[in-house]
């Protein structure tokens, strides 16, 4: 008798194995042995079509259900799960759509998925209490010369994405209450995309390039006179206080990451 | 010899529980309104709540005795789902269901799981906390749903020391659920009705009892559902689950995709006939229906428990 580590191996191995295989597992079953094993592997891959199909919704629009699907059972054979909870499952989905041949006509898509991605992870993100006017006291609270050496801290939901495709315009009429125009101009700017969850639900808006990298480097844990630099080389129009202003206000920042401030030693000084 | 007692299995062997005990455990004192303790679910008939229904759940508080969801889909730091079961909590006694913590796997048990399992229990307060007695994967990879484990005193010491090992770490009873399946190991040394009984026996966890399941793998490996029934811990079944099946494939298919079947429904009520009623409840996960199908198929399971109580009083 095969131990149960050597079972559930076997097991595996007839899951992932093509449609029809004999398992090399002794079932009492034996005659139909493929087809039973067939039924996992139908059940399986239905799971992950649906889990992804939830989560990528306007790939599968555009994409079609029937190319969405193989375009899952591939992804899942080049980069199966290794976590119970399906939720978190397919945050690569947009890279691999990327060298995916089947859908290289469509170069967009895999910025599509990642704005997809970027949506449900703000989703599922941590929840920020604190309001503008509480970071606005906080930051008053700074001595001027401790500004420029300042890490803020944005809101976890908070996710950027920049494209060379209007993703957003193709995001938007793909909704299902979308109405009217469906036209989508690849004429355009770049998109660079801000994603981030209010109380409300998830709102995305595009930002400026200026704007983009500083939050960016923000995100990053850079501090406020390198992100300064940074907006500066892609906008030499940046404007801090209002992007101060827009982003503390609608809650995108939500206080500084300076733990010296609190009285706390802090290695980042 | 329903009016005077049943044989149950327990540790110490066959010994017999007298209704009035049963109803001393089991039914809620001096009043036909289910109970509404945060420690126990209510003698009722509940329904599975998956995403297409939480709002119309939150909007109209619909009539339910109590609901259970998937823990796993509330595994979130924050957001609108986790808002949204905190709204039906406050409305709801609770129970929660997992399916992914793969309890019968040779794999380490996923630590960071049971974390995210015992931070949304601190956070929902349900009354029951369940999962599946089966394996979902090995050597690091994830299949994502429920796989049979073989009936053997090597499968049944592994995942008894798990079961343990995840109720030491919650610090609570967990319950385990019978699962369908589509294979039977020529391995297996025991039915399984005694593989469930001795887990329940061995870990002091207490039993999901799904009724479709039993139903699904007693047609799919010619046992007798009726025995299998019999030989289940009366005392240790804290819930019912009732769900459709798929009668159109190879073998049936627990697909949770359609009504409850006729046989199941029957083989439920001499279930209930039997143990005395239990809290029960209505899964439906592939082409969910409307809210109001749901309730119907609950208000059936209500009609057999209420059935049950005439009987009892």
């Amino acid at each position: 008798m095969p131990s149960l580590r050597e079972l559930q191996s076997r097991f595996a191995a007839a899951v992932l194995a093509a449609d029809g295989t004999a398992p090399a597992l002794a079932l009492a079953n034996a005659r139909s042995g493929a087809e039973r094993i067939g039924i996992y592997r139908r059940t399986i891959r239905t799971n992950y079509r649906n889990a992804l199909g939830a989560t990528y919704p306007v790939v599968r629009r555009v994409v079609g259900a029937p190319f969405f699907a193989a375009a899952v059972d591939a992804y899942v054979e080049a980069h199966p799960s290794r976590c119970g909870d399906l939720n978190v499952y397919g945050a690569t989905f947009g890279q691999f759509l990327g060298a995916y041949e089947p859908a290289s006509r469509l170069a967009y898509l895999p910025d599509v998925a990642r704005l997809e991605w970027a949506i449900d992870e703000a989703n599922r993100a941590a929840d920020s209490l604190i309001s503008p006017d509480d970071v606005l006291r906080e930051l008053a609270a700074v001595p001027p010369e401790r500004l420029p050496g300042l890490r803020m801290r944005v809101h976890p939901s908070c996710r950027l994405l920049a494209s060379p495709f209007p993703v957003l315009r193709i995001w938007q009429v793909n909704q299902r209450d979308h109405a009217g125009d469906l036209a989508v101009d690849f004429a355009t700017t770049p998109d660079r995309l801000r994603i981030r969850r209010e109380p409300n639900g998830v709102v995305l808006d595009r930002i400026d390039a200026g704007m983009f990298a500083w939050l960016a480097a923000l995100a990053g844990s850079a501090t406020l006179a390198l992100a300064i630099e940074r907006a500066q080389d892609e906008d030499t129009a940046f404007d801090l206080g209002a992007a101060l202003h827009r982003c503390i206000g609608d809650g995108t920042i939500t206080g500084t990451l300076d733990v010296s401030l609190t009285g706390m030693s802090s290695s980042a000084d | 010899m329903r009016d005077d007692g049943w044989q149950v299995g327990t540790p110490e062997g066959l010994i017999t529980v007298s209704d009035a005990l049963a109803a001393a455990l089991f039914a809620q004192p001096g009043s036909d309104v289910p109970m509404t303790s945060r420690h126990d679910l209510p003698i009722a008939a509940g329904i599975g709540l998956r995403s297409p229904h939480l709002a119309h759940v939150q909007a109209e508080r619909p009539p339910v005795a109590w609901f259970e969801v998937h823990s796993e889909n509330y595994f979130a730091d924050g957001g609108p789902a986790l808002a949204a079961i905190d709204r039906v909590r406050a409305d709801y006694p609770l129970a929660l269901h997992g399916v992914g913590l793969s309890l019968g796997s040779t794999d380490p048990l996923d630590r960071a799981h049971l974390d995210k399992l015992a931070t949304l229990i601190a956070r929902v307060e349900p009354a029951l906390v369940s999962e599946h007695l089966c394996w979902s994967g090995v050597a690091g990879l994830h299949f994502n749903d429920l796989l049979p484990l073989p009936f053997t005193g090597e499968a049944l010491a592994h995942v008894s020391s798990r079961i343990a090992e995840v109720q030491d770490y919650l610090g609570r009873q967990i319950a385990v659920e019978n699962v369908s399946a589509y294979v039977a190991f020529d391995d297996s040394t025991m039915p399984e009705w005694e593989f469930v009984a001795a887990v329940v026996r061995r870990t002091g966890c207490k039993l999901l009892l799904d009724v479709n399941n039993v139903y699904v793998n007693a047609v799919n490996h010619g046992f007798d559902a009726d025995g299998y029934l019999a030989a289940m811990p009366r005392e240790a079944i804290a819930e019912i689950h009732l769900a459709g099946f798929d009668p159109t494939g190879p073998c049936l298919i627990d697909t949770h995709g359609a009504r409850v079947a006729p046989e199941v429904w029957a083989l439920y009520r001499r279930t209930i006939a039997r143990i005395g009623p239990r809290p029960t409840l209505i899964e439906w996960d592939i082409d969910i229906p409307e809210f109001s199908v749901l309730e119907a198929e609950a208000a059936m399971a209500a009609a057999i428990l209420a059935d049950r109580d005439a009987v009892a009083a």
